[in-house]
């Protein structure tokens, strides 16, 4: 049995320490947000921020999550508030700047892949405020370790919302 | 079925009937004339809704929320989660967001079945007559609640104002039982599921609100938020999930199931049925790990029946059974072209090439399926059209369709794959979790999604073009040639030698036929000549298998229009060079319908084309600059596209710089989701174009991953600029889903020809191909 901390919360869990990190997310977790895409880290469906790092949950084994915060994207919106203190009253109806910015913007077509794509643009507003369009291209395409696919074409979307929520972030609210 | 009795009112051909009205029925019939003949038969099964029950489309409560239902399921075109909200809201004049339910798929809760592709049914869908129909049957309540003429009633919001009173839907229906039957026709559990008929008044578009605004999409929020659930979360209680052991090759036969490590995989089970090989566990970890187990021990007959990549278009030209289909001819194919041909000043003569390509849904399928001791099947899935599937696990399990209850869920888009029911993994969910007794997922790998599937099939075309001295075309002839574009045979079915529909063949009906049918409307009607000709063939492979199982095709986004219309306006921008024409003015000189000379002058506009002769002057430096132009019509839209590129001649890399795409569909029902629309399909084209090709071997498809089947990333797009043009005069509701994805190809390889002089008339136009090319 492991001890795994996920969105804030302590968790038991039961499964194999070589079981990847999504099935234990998805099935014993009950965690929806990432998605099995390829189980290859080629497509970033399955992606979680491991300490703040997005990560390919399809291939990181449950030993290799040890004491590090996993954040899905259930977890965005208390991960904000944290970060900005906002009362619990204000936390429970913020939605992250990443999702709010999704919304606005009407950016998933299917939505299968957004999961991994709003976790990347978290990851990326963390660490740059106001990134260029080359530096939004770079973060999707090149950062990990494979680009972040959608089949459905919606990166003209993913790019107006992760400058939608950069703005709302810059703000601060 | 309806039945006209003396209680009930023939509507625009829907029946009225309303119990309470017994004795006032006499004031109805004046407003609604005589009743007409009865509604059409359809062929509906069990355990379904009545598709002539009004509540079964539309359901109006007390407190004005309204629910909708449709059998049509949207993975991502936005379409049942707003458009069908804004057609319904509109033709009852009621608010958008009264409707607060949308029922999609389900089919056990859901009326009309049909795919993705039917969404707009030609311009008016099911949806929306159903609604017609309901508003009429609804001003007639009205009009005996306000004991006002139904001439003189008026309705804002949902409430109707008549005689000083006014009274809202939700009290007008408080209570009563309201029944409107819906004349529908058509069979359920078919591929093109049911149609309604009649023609009830519609709303006139002159007095829309609703219809052409931008609202949101609902499910996005419930998306975004982690909150939807998906195929993908569906648990069963005591559900096990199953890993397939697909064979070796297309043609391959099972020798023996390899057995299983009991001592590492304790927990789990392999289940053998015919060629159909799974492993079911408790957990999906041990199914991984144990269905690897098992494989690795599994022998396999060999098979070597397709010509294997390299010599396709040869093994179409000199071997492939052209013969045994009927040659499918166009409607507007007239003259004869030789004599044209014979005598002009200037000819092209060119065969154009497009690959296997894979719809590649960015999560593998899967399915969940319960089938139950008492012998009902439950199926989970994601499928754009669930009553089809029924009927096909009905037949595979030789029981009635009533027995088969499909509930759809949100799933990866896949573009055209499960438009004729299914999807890849239901029926093998079905038939593992027959075999074990409990309910079984199962879940295709990336590999198996990639070799497994369907694909969108491979063409060619002989395109001969002859201009006259002035440079206007004389005679247009083309000959496409594609193997049949609809195999809906279920794999596992096929694997297991269970009863599946029949393999395309020549007597097959429109959707299962070898008949390669004219796809692309022809836009160019003042040429004189035309003569454009379709001939199909069986599916390559399929009868040298054993399992008859080759190539299995399937229609993607656009299908058989993709792979016409890159012959036919690459065709076009090389006669215009020829003739040394502008190739965007030299389309508005040929066309005649107005709505395609519209387009192509939005997209000149919007793009700043400037017009001159291909190839352009200047093809010396590192990096050199074309651009290229496109046009089609597609279910009642009309498109057309222009792409600027940089070629890169030292390797051969085309990278779209600009794309810029006008549409105009007649009414645009919603601009912001059609314009997300219109980018998805651009970038996928851009990606059709430059990348993609399913690789195949004599054994089968080789590529199985997304380094061998490499999609377009996010920084190779190209800035994209919409241009929609709202056309309410048409009336109706062109498809704007579909298309986008088909007009980048043929607009690139233009573009490579005016950057270089050089032609590729062979998709994808991959660095290596474009480097040769140039070199030559």
């Amino acid at each position: 049995m492991a001890t795994l901390t996920v969105n804030g919360v302590r968790r038991d869990v039961q499964s194999p320490a070589d079981t990847p990190l999504l099935y234990v997310l998805r099935n014993e977790l009950e965690l929806s947000g990432p998605q099995f895409g390829c189980g290859l880290a080629q497509c970033g469906a399955c992606s979680v921020l491991l300490d703040g790092k997005e990560i390919r949950s399809c291939i990181t084994p449950l030993s290799a999550a040890g004491t590090k915060e996993v954040t899905t994207l259930e977890g965005l919106p208390a991960r904000w508030a944290q970060q900005k203190g906002l009362s619990k009253a204000d936390a429970g109806k913020t939605l992250h700047p990443v999702q709010q910015a999704w919304i606005e913007e009407q950016t998933p077509l299917c939505g299968f892949c957004q999961n991994g794509m709003m976790i990347k643009a978290t990851e990326l507003l963390e660490q740059t405020a106001n990134p260029t369009l080359a530096q939004i291209k770079e973060a999707f395409t090149t950062s990990g370790p494979s680009p972040h696919l959608c089949r459905c074409g919606s990166y003209t979307a993913i790019i107006q919302a992760v400058q939608r929520a950069a703005a709302v972030m810059a703000r601060g609210r | 079925m309806a039945i006209a009795n003396k209680d009930s009112q023939n509507v625009f051909g829907a029946t009225l009937t309303r119990r309470e009205l017994l004795g006032t029925g006499g004031a109805l019939l004046v407003s609604f004339g005589l009743v007409g003949s009865q509604p059409a038969k359809a062929t509906v099964p069990g355990n379904t809704l009545d598709p002539t029950l009004p509540t079964s489309w539309i359901e109006i409560h007390p407190d004005n929320t309204i629910l909708i239902r449709t059998g049509k399921s949207d993975f991502g075109q936005s379409t049942t989660f707003t458009a069908y909200r804004q057609i319904v809201a509109e033709e009852l004049s009621a608010p958008f967001e009264a409707i607060t339910t949308v029922v999609m798929g389900d089919t056990d809760r859901t009326p009309d079945g049909s795919g993705a592709f039917d969404f707009l049914g030609r311009g008016t869908p099911n949806i929306r007559k159903a609604a017609a129909y309901t508003y009429q049957a609804l001003l007639d309540l009205a009009s005996e609640s306000l004991r006002s003429p139904k001439d003189q009633l008026s309705v804002k919001d949902g409430v109707v104002s008549g005689g000083g009173k006014k009274i809202s839907y939700g009290e007008l229906v408080k209570g009563r039982q309201l029944k409107l039957t819906i004349p529908v026709t058509g069979d359920l559990t078919s591929p093109m599921g049911l149609t309604v008929t009649g023609n009830p008044p519609m709303k006139p578009v002159s007095e829309y609100t609703i219809i052409g605004k931008p609202f949101r999409n609902s499910v996005i929020a419930s998306k975004v938020t982690a909150k939807e659930q998906w195929a993908t979360d569906v648990r069963l209680p005591g559900m096990l999930h199953a890993r397939m052991v697909h064979p070796k090759a297309l043609g391959s036969k099972l020798v023996s199931a390899g057995s299983l490590d009991k001592t590492r995989f304790p927990n789990a089970q392999v289940v053998v049925s015919g060629n159909l090989v799974g492993v079911v566990a408790p957990t999906e970890w041990e199914a991984i790990q144990a269905a690897q187990q098992v494989a690795s021990g599994t022998r396999w007959s060999e098979w070597k029946g397709l010509p294997g990549d390299a010599k396709l278009f040869e093994y179409f030209r000199n071997e492939a059974d052209w013969k045994s289909t009927p040659v499918a001819k166009s409607d507007k194919s007239h003259g004869d072209p030789a004599p044209a041909l014979a005598g002009a000043p200037k000819t092209l003569k060119a065969t154009y090439q497009m690959p296997y390509m894979k719809h590649a849904p960015l999560g593998p399928t899967m399915a969940a399926a319960d089938v139950q001791p008492d012998g009902t099947v439950h199926i989970y899935t994601h499928n754009q059209n669930p009553q089809a599937l029924r009927g096909e696990i009905a037949k595979m399990l030789a029981v009635p369709a009533d027995q088969v209850i499909v509930r759809v869920f949100a799933g990866p888009g896949h573009y055209g794959r499960s438009n004729g029911g299914n999807a890849g993994a239901e029926d093998e969910a079905v038939i593992l979790s027959k075999a074990v007794g409990k309910p079984v997922r199962v879940q295709w790998m990336r590999d198996e999604d990639f070799q497994w599937s369907t694909q969108s099939p491979a063409a060619f075309a002989d395109v001969e073009i002859a201009l006259d001295a002035k440079g206007r075309i004389t005679a247009y002839e083309v000959d496409h040639y594609m193997p049949a574009m609809q195999d809906d045979r279920p794999i596992g079915a096929v694997l297991a030698g269970l009863p599946t529909m029949a393999t395309p063949n020549p007597k097959g009906d429109f959707i299962s036929s070898t008949v390669n049918s004219l796809q692309d409307p022809w836009l160019y009607d003042g040429v004189s000549v035309l003569m454009e000709r379709g001939h199909g063939t069986y599916q390559v492979g399929e009868k040298a298998s054993p399992l008859a199982i080759g190539l299995r095709d399937h229609s993607m986004r656009t299908p058989g229009q993709f792979q016409q219309n890159f012959p036919r306006e690459l065709a076009i921008s090389e006669a215009a060079a020829l003739a040394g024409a502008d190739a965007l003015q030299f389309r508005i000189d040929h066309a005649t319908e107005d709505r395609a000379i519209a387009v192509l002058k939005a997209v000149r506009d919007a793009s700043g084309w400037q017009p001159r002769p291909s190839p352009a002057g200047n093809r010396s430096g590192d990096t050199l600059r074309g651009r290229g132009v496109s046009l089609m019509l597609r279910s009642g839209s009309y498109w057309a596209c222009v792409c600027e590129v940089a070629v890169t001649p030292a390797s051969g890399v085309i990278r779209v710089e600009k794309y810029t795409i006008a549409v105009d569909p007649g009414i645009v029902v919603n601009p912001l989701q059609l314009k997300r629309q219109v980018e998805g399909g651009a970038v996928m084209g851009i990606s059709h174009a430059l990348l993609e090709e399913a690789r195949f071997d004599e054994s089968g498809i080789t590529v199985h991953d997304w380094r061998t089947y490499p999609i377009l990333k996010m920084s190779e797009i190209p800035e994209i600029k919409v241009v929609l043009l709202n056309n309410p005069k048409v009336g109706a509701y062109g498809g704007g889903s579909e298309a986008a994805n088909a007009l980048a190809a043929p607009a690139i390889a233009a573009a490579l020809h005016d950057a270089t002089g050089k032609i590729a008339r062979r998709l994808p136009l991959k660095a290596e191909y474009v480097q040769t090319l140039l070199r030559a």
